[in-house]
């Protein structure tokens, strides 16, 4: 299932030499990366995979500004940007390789397939009453989904960037409001910041007090989105299909019962939120870390209260679904996989963080081998590069 | 043989008539059999418990006007102290003490808020229960009653209309008074007004007692503080700003008070209900600030 704001990032990425070289200029002075006339013409990269030999010999040094450009990018952690098909002709085959390693450290595949978004239990039963494969069965397309939820470190990146005055990655209907997206002491980042950083010692913890807005900004600065419900449900449940019998689910990422050992949630942890490295138990099947407790993760859907509400429901404001439960959920049954709560979308709360996914179609895919052959390959010219110097 | 053992019983029922037990919230004297109390409708139960422990139990009350949202921040209080292995724990005395706490996990569980209480004293939820603390070496026996919002300001505004909380009120040992700061919120003047009636009422009350309300602590709570944030930063600070006339009244005239922020509810949203309108119902359970008011109070009982 495509997500509706998956071609919003591409309409982002069409503008984005601009931007971004305003981005690096400013922070580093070098002008020359605004003008596309300044970056080298290259061939296409796939013309290369497909043929490493001839590649290997003529493969020219990328100039120093886009070379700086792109390790930036990828020192930012915005590697999902340089394998969308409009940058990926300006990386060299040793920042290929990076960002591909990039991407699978950071990222887990989710496979194509069929899932239950199952709505809350309704007011006269209870969620243990109701079957995991009870609800509309959904069609996801393979994405990747972020191993972590985003920390405050990597959100610095976007804010030291000045993410928050790139209008571009803002919905213009939020633009009022982005002078209100200010941490304590008034500078722009999370509500829980301070001076525009981070408080000292929580570097991987995940961010808090962002709106679900600036989750949406920031997914678009690293070339991303926001998963949508069924994406972040398939993640967890990790749906298996068997001929003729119902789609069976997970309740939690890592099987049926309730392991509050697994997950950071009220009685199980310090009671606010750890590094996302911690509980590592709470792992899911594809490799997905805390799904469940130590934050709430916006998804990319409005919330819809079917579950709660048979007679029809009247939202305060317009709501935004979160999913996983955090610190200080208090019951079992509302950090499942299955769990929807929602929050107003502009609401910048102590417990909701986010992760991000990018759809399998929007890379562009290039097999392994080729890109260890070619970076085996781009070694040895180093290297006899270097021979010769001495 | 089994003729005789009968008529020694029915004897010993007889005396036990003419021993009479007082209730534990009112003294008035009850026959054993009773389950209410005759003058005030409390449960005997409390006073049948309380009499094998020799000791007075310790009495809050948490008070405030309909739909502030005593029954959740009680039953969620008992459920999270029954529930924590830490410094403060409470134990139920009695299946009937736990009723509380589950009917209002129940609810939650299901997305909604537990039913007003109703406004019939003997159909309240009592709790007897023994609280653990570092602060105490033993056990201290403790009753905590769930009463109707209304019947409360009925009291108020008539007082001994309702003999069970004129009691209550007389003889407790601290209150935990819940003021509604969504609406403080929204401009509205009714939550100041209805908190600065019952404050007036409390100090007229403490007539008699030996001691006086001025002393006995008082934990001021803005309840629904998960929707208005700015409740948790500073909740005396949100009391000097959105309800003035409280602040003063505490100032002046109780000297151990607290403001207090608390939040059941992450998050809710209206659900509309045939024939009954518009209804708010909670979007998940992430229990904040209720424990610290509670705490405060057992750290300042009187000595």
């Amino acid at each position: 299932m495509r997500p509706n704001n998956t071609n919003i990032p591409n309409t982002v990425l069409s503008r984005l030499p601009d931007w971004l070289g305003g981005i690096i200029g400013s922070t580093r002075g070098t002008a020359a990366v605004n003008e596309p006339d300044a970056l080298p013409e290259k061939e296409p990269l796939a013309a290369a995979v497909a043929q490493p030999e001839e590649r290997a010999i003529e493969c020219p040094a990328a100039p120093v500004q886009v070379e700086s450009v792109v390790d930036e990018m990828l020192a930012q952690g915005r590697y999902a940007l340089l394998l969308r098909p409009q940058l990926i002709q300006n990386v060299t085959r040793k920042q290929l390789a990076r960002t591909r390693t990039a991407l699978s450290e950071g990222m887990c595949l989710v496979p194509e397939g069929q899932v239950v978004i199952r709505r809350n239990a309704a007011p006269e039963e209870t969620e243990q009453e109701r079957p995991a494969s009870e609800g509309p069965s959904l069609r996801c397309e393979a994405y990747f989904l972020d191993r972590y939820p985003v920390s405050n470190a990597q959100f610095y990146q976007f804010v030291a960037s000045g993410g928050y005055e790139h209008m571009a990655i803002w919905d213009p209907e939020i633009w009022p409001a982005l002078l209100d997206f200010v941490d304590a002491t008034g500078h722009p980042g999370p509500r829980y910041w301070h001076e525009g950083r981070f408080p000292r010692g929580e570097d991987n913890h995940p961010v808090i007090g962002v709106s679900w807005y600036e989750a949406l900004a920031y997914s678009r600065w690293t070339g991303k989105r926001l998963p949508t419900d069924a994406e972040w449900v398939k993640a967890g449940s990790w749906p298996v299909s068997i001929q003729g019998h119902p789609l069976l689910l997970r309740r939690y990422p890592w099987g049926e019962a309730m392991d509050r050992g697994r997950a950071n949630l009220w009685g199980s942890g310090p009671g606010r939120t750890v590094s996302i490295y911690e509980f590592p138990g709470g792992v899911s099947v594809g490799g997905v870390h805390q799904l469940i407790g130590n934050v709430w993760e916006w998804t990319a859907d409005a919330f819809v209260p079917e579950g709660i509400d048979a007679a029809g429901a009247t939202l305060q404001a317009k709501m935004k679904s979160i999913r996983g439960g955090a610190f200080d959920t208090y019951l079992d049954s509302q950090a499942t996989c299955h769990f929807d709560s929602a929050d107003v979308a502009l609401a910048r709360k102590h417990n909701i963080g986010f992760r991000c996914a990018i759809s399998m179609c929007d890379l562009t895919v290039i097999p392994e081998e080729s890109v260890e052959g070619l970076q085996e390959e781009e070694d040895q010219v180093e290297t006899s590069f270097a021979e010769n110097q001495t | 043989m089994n003729r005789g053992v009968a008529l020694e019983l029915d004897s010993m029922r007889l005396a036990h008539y003419g021993n009479q037990i007082p209730c534990l919230i009112c003294d008035e004297g009850n026959t054993l059999d009773a389950e209410n109390c005759r003058n005030c409708y409390a449960p005997l139960i409390l006073a049948h418990q309380a009499r094998s422990k020799n000791t007075a139990p310790v009495m809050f009350a948490a008070l405030g006007p309909s739909g502030v949202g005593k029954t959740v921040y009680l039953g969620m209080l008992l459920d999270m102290l029954s529930r924590q292995p830490k410094h403060l724990q409470l134990s139920a005395r009695g299946g009937f003490s736990v009723t509380l706490q589950q009917s209002t996990l129940a609810a939650l569980s299901r997305c909604e808020f537990p039913s007003k209480t109703p406004n019939e004293p003997d159909r309240w939820n009592w709790v007897h229960c023994q609280l653990r603390s570092s602060k105490h070496r033993q056990p201290v026996e403790m009753v905590l009653p769930d009463m109707a919002g209304e019947a409360l300001f009925e009291e108020v505004d008539h007082p001994r209309s309702y003999r069970v909380i004129h009691a209550l009120l007389g003889r407790c040992d601290g209150v935990m008074i819940l003021i509604d700061g969504t609406k403080l919120q929204t401009g509205s003047i009714d939550e100041d007004y209805f908190t600065m009636k019952l404050l007036s009422h409390l100090t007229e009350t403490s007539g008699g007692a030996k001691t006086p309300w001025a002393t006995r602590p008082m934990a001021l709570i803005f309840s629904k503080a998960d929707q208005c944030e700015s409740c948790f930063e500073d909740p005396a600070a949100y009391a000097q700003r959105h309800a003035p006339g409280l602040t003063r009244i505490c100032q002046q005239r109780f000297h151990r008070h607290r403001f207090f922020a608390a939040g059941v509810a992450g998050a809710c949203a209206m659900r509309h209900v045939r024939g009954e309108g518009e209804q708010l119902v909670p979007l998940r359970v992430e229990p904040r600030g209720i424990i610290e008011p509670f705490e405060w109070l057992v750290e300042n009982l009187p000595t």
